[in-house]
């Protein structure tokens, strides 16, 4: 046992070796149990926060039950929650919300990120402190984003509704945050501002990893700027462009701080998505397997979409 | 790339209108925050505050629990960081380096877990920790936060370990290391850096948690984090702007400052899984 690191053999499994060689975790044959012994923190750690309770959230969205508690005999299996779900027209409503804000989000974000990631790119004086500024709003706080946008678009004293009546694009102070359609839009123009940096900022890394002399080559050979950028820049990010697309989708799909403080879903749940409605659910209505089984198909989708990401991992990066 | 002075203006012109644009809103911010409380409600709006103040800084510390939730906050980043480092270390080494059979999966479990939506496993947690008593007590935090520091740290570090030889840990073992020491005195003193981003990331990533400090402190005031605080400054009807500005100043400012130094390890960390 002195030999042995404590904690890391059993002392029956000692016992049994009494003849030489000695066993010994040391010992390249037994290099994978070391390998075990340094995951096991870990998986006994996410089996508990995180396996069990994905477990008992499934479980949860089988049974028909407002607020659950543990120890109490569970309620029987039932389909309930999901048939209630999936005749909801609020479900429906959820799901196209999600759709609409994803898409918006993700291609605003996308295409003034590449142009900015351009931009930034070219070589100019101060190029490394505009790098750090256009940076800027990704580090921001998702709480604090939505914070200073509530404040920049306040229905009564907002910058926004002042510099709209002042030159007389509106007739009005618009009631941004109550008003359907204009509430989805401050969400999309809050989510633009603080995910498009973290485009350009990929984007960016992605630009830099593409050979200058590949440009060099292209004007040798009379390419316009247009066509550089289609055909060296475009194919160059191709190893970064999808998995940035897919964070930020997945970003904006589980977003909760944005929507929840900025509207909490409403105008008329014009800008709940599902993330938004599973909380509601839980936490407002207190329906805990109604919720679960939300839930669980956003769980469901989230797994289809990383499972595209993981897949890109089996592609050369050129 | 010699380039002509009309394109020069053009480049500066667009640079510096991009660079308005996105740091406006921050701008407001701190203009706001250094109003008197009569300007808040008036009209036009004042760019430059002639007489600026920081009577609202001063009102939110005295007035209100901020330097409270800013220690709560901070408590709830360092044990929920350090827990999920220290399981993290040990096991994306293990993933980078020892490949046992069946450790890949666990790696792959881990890259999908960084997807896990939170307002999912809120609600499982939020029975658990009913049942555990822990709701309004920051140890809840704690566990749930490390459910997603947990998952990105292990990729981040294994990334790290990637990139650092092994022939180095085999003459460590020549000389007498075992697997362990060499862990321990060759490999993490030289990822010193790629483990002080994970940290830092690590905190980052907890003191901007916003649903789990809502949902499990709400009954509690005097647990709340500094984000649940500071959103709770806004008003029903009347909101003093410049004190919910000034708190989100200064709930912002270390996690900003952060990233000027995480920018770099972010790109490759964010992105570990997906190019190699």
């Amino acid at each position: 046992m002195s030999r042995l690191r404590p904690g890391y053999a059993s002392s029956d499994m000692n016992n049994m070796v009494n003849h030489p060689p000695r066993w010994s975790l040391w010992q390249p044959g037994n290099r994978h149990l070391f390998g075990y012994l340094l995951l096991l923190p870990a998986v006994l750690l996410t089996a508990a926060i995180i396996v069990y309770p994905i477990i008992a959230a499934i479980d949860l969205s089988f049974q028909k039950i407002k607020i659950a508690k543990l120890g109490r005999s569970r309620a029987p299996l039932t389909l309930a929650n999901y048939e209630e779900l999936f005749q909801a027209p609020e479900f429906y409503q959820a799901i196209w919300v999600t759709i609409t804000l994803v898409a918006a989000v993700t291609l605003l974000s996308y295409v003034i990120g590449l142009a900015t990631a351009v931009l930034v790119n070219q070589r100019f004086r101060g190029r490394k402190l505009a790098r750090i500024l256009v940076a800027v709003p990704w580090a921001v706080p998702s709480v604090m984003a939505a914070i200073i946008w509530w404040w920049l678009f306040d229905s009564s004293f907002g910058l926004i509704n002042w510099a709209l009546v002042r030159s007389g694009l509106s007739s009005e102070m618009i009631p941004w945050l109550s008003t359907p359609g204009a509430a989805f839009f401050v969400i999309v123009v809050v989510m633009v501002w603080k995910g498009y940096p973290f485009i350009s900022v990929i984007m960016l890394a992605g630009l830099q990893s593409i050979p200058l002399e590949l440009y060099d080559a292209a004007k040798v050979d009379g390419a316009n700027a247009w066509n550089r950028f289609r055909f060296i820049t475009l194919p160059g990010l191709r190893s970064v462009r999808g998995i940035a697309l897919i964070l930020i989708m997945l970003w904006v799909f589980r977003d909760f701080p944005i929507i929840y403080i900025l509207t909490g879903g409403g105008p008329q749940r014009t800008t709940q998505t599902l993330a938004i409605m599973t909380y509601q659910e839980a936490f407002k209505f207190h329906d805990f397997g109604f919720a679960a089984a939300i839930g669980v198909i956003t769980l469901i989708i989230s797994i289809i979409a990383s499972w595209f990401m993981v897949r890109r991992s089996d592609q050369p990066i050129y | 790339m010699a380039r002509s002075r009309r394109e020069s203006v053009i480049l500066y012109a667009l640079v510096i209108t991009v660079i308005v644009v996105l740091v406006f809103p921050l701008y407001w911010m701190f203009n706001t925050s250094l109003a008197p409380g009569t300007q808040l409600r008036r009209f036009p709006p004042v760019f430059v505050q002639p007489e600026p103040t920081f009577a609202a800084y001063e009102r939110i510390f005295n007035e209100r629990p901020v330097g409270v939730w800013l220690r709560n906050s901070a408590v709830v980043a360092v044990a929920s960081t350090a827990l999920s480092m220290f399981v993290s270390v040990l096991a994306g080494y293990s993933i980078s380096r020892i490949r046992a059979r069946g450790s890949q999966s666990i790696g792959l479990f881990f890259l999908m877990s960084r997807m896990l939506p939170s307002t999912l496993i809120i609600i499982p947690l939020f029975v658990s920790f009913r049942q555990l008593q822990l709701i309004g007590d920051l140890k809840s935090l704690v566990l749930a936060h490390a459910t997603f520091i947990t998952p990105f740290a292990v990729w981040m570090l294994k990334g790290y370990f990637d990139t650092i030889p092994a022939e180095l840990e085999d003459a460590a073992m020549i000389d007498g290391c075992n697997p362990l020491t060499a862990l321990l005195r060759v490999v993490l003193p030289l990822s010193a850096p790629g483990l002080a981003a994970t940290t830092l990331y690590g905190f980052v990533l907890s003191w901007n948690d916003f649903v789990f400090a809502r949902t499990f402190l709400v009954a509690n005031q005097n647990a709340w984090t500094v984000n649940v605080g500071v959103a709770s400054l806004k008003g029903e009807y009347l909101t003093e702007w410049n004190e919910i500005m000034a708190g989100s100043l200064i709930a912002m400012l270390p996690i900003v400052l952060a990233y000027l130094f995480l920018e770099r390890y972010l790109v490759s960390g964010l992105t570990a899984g997906s190019t190699k």
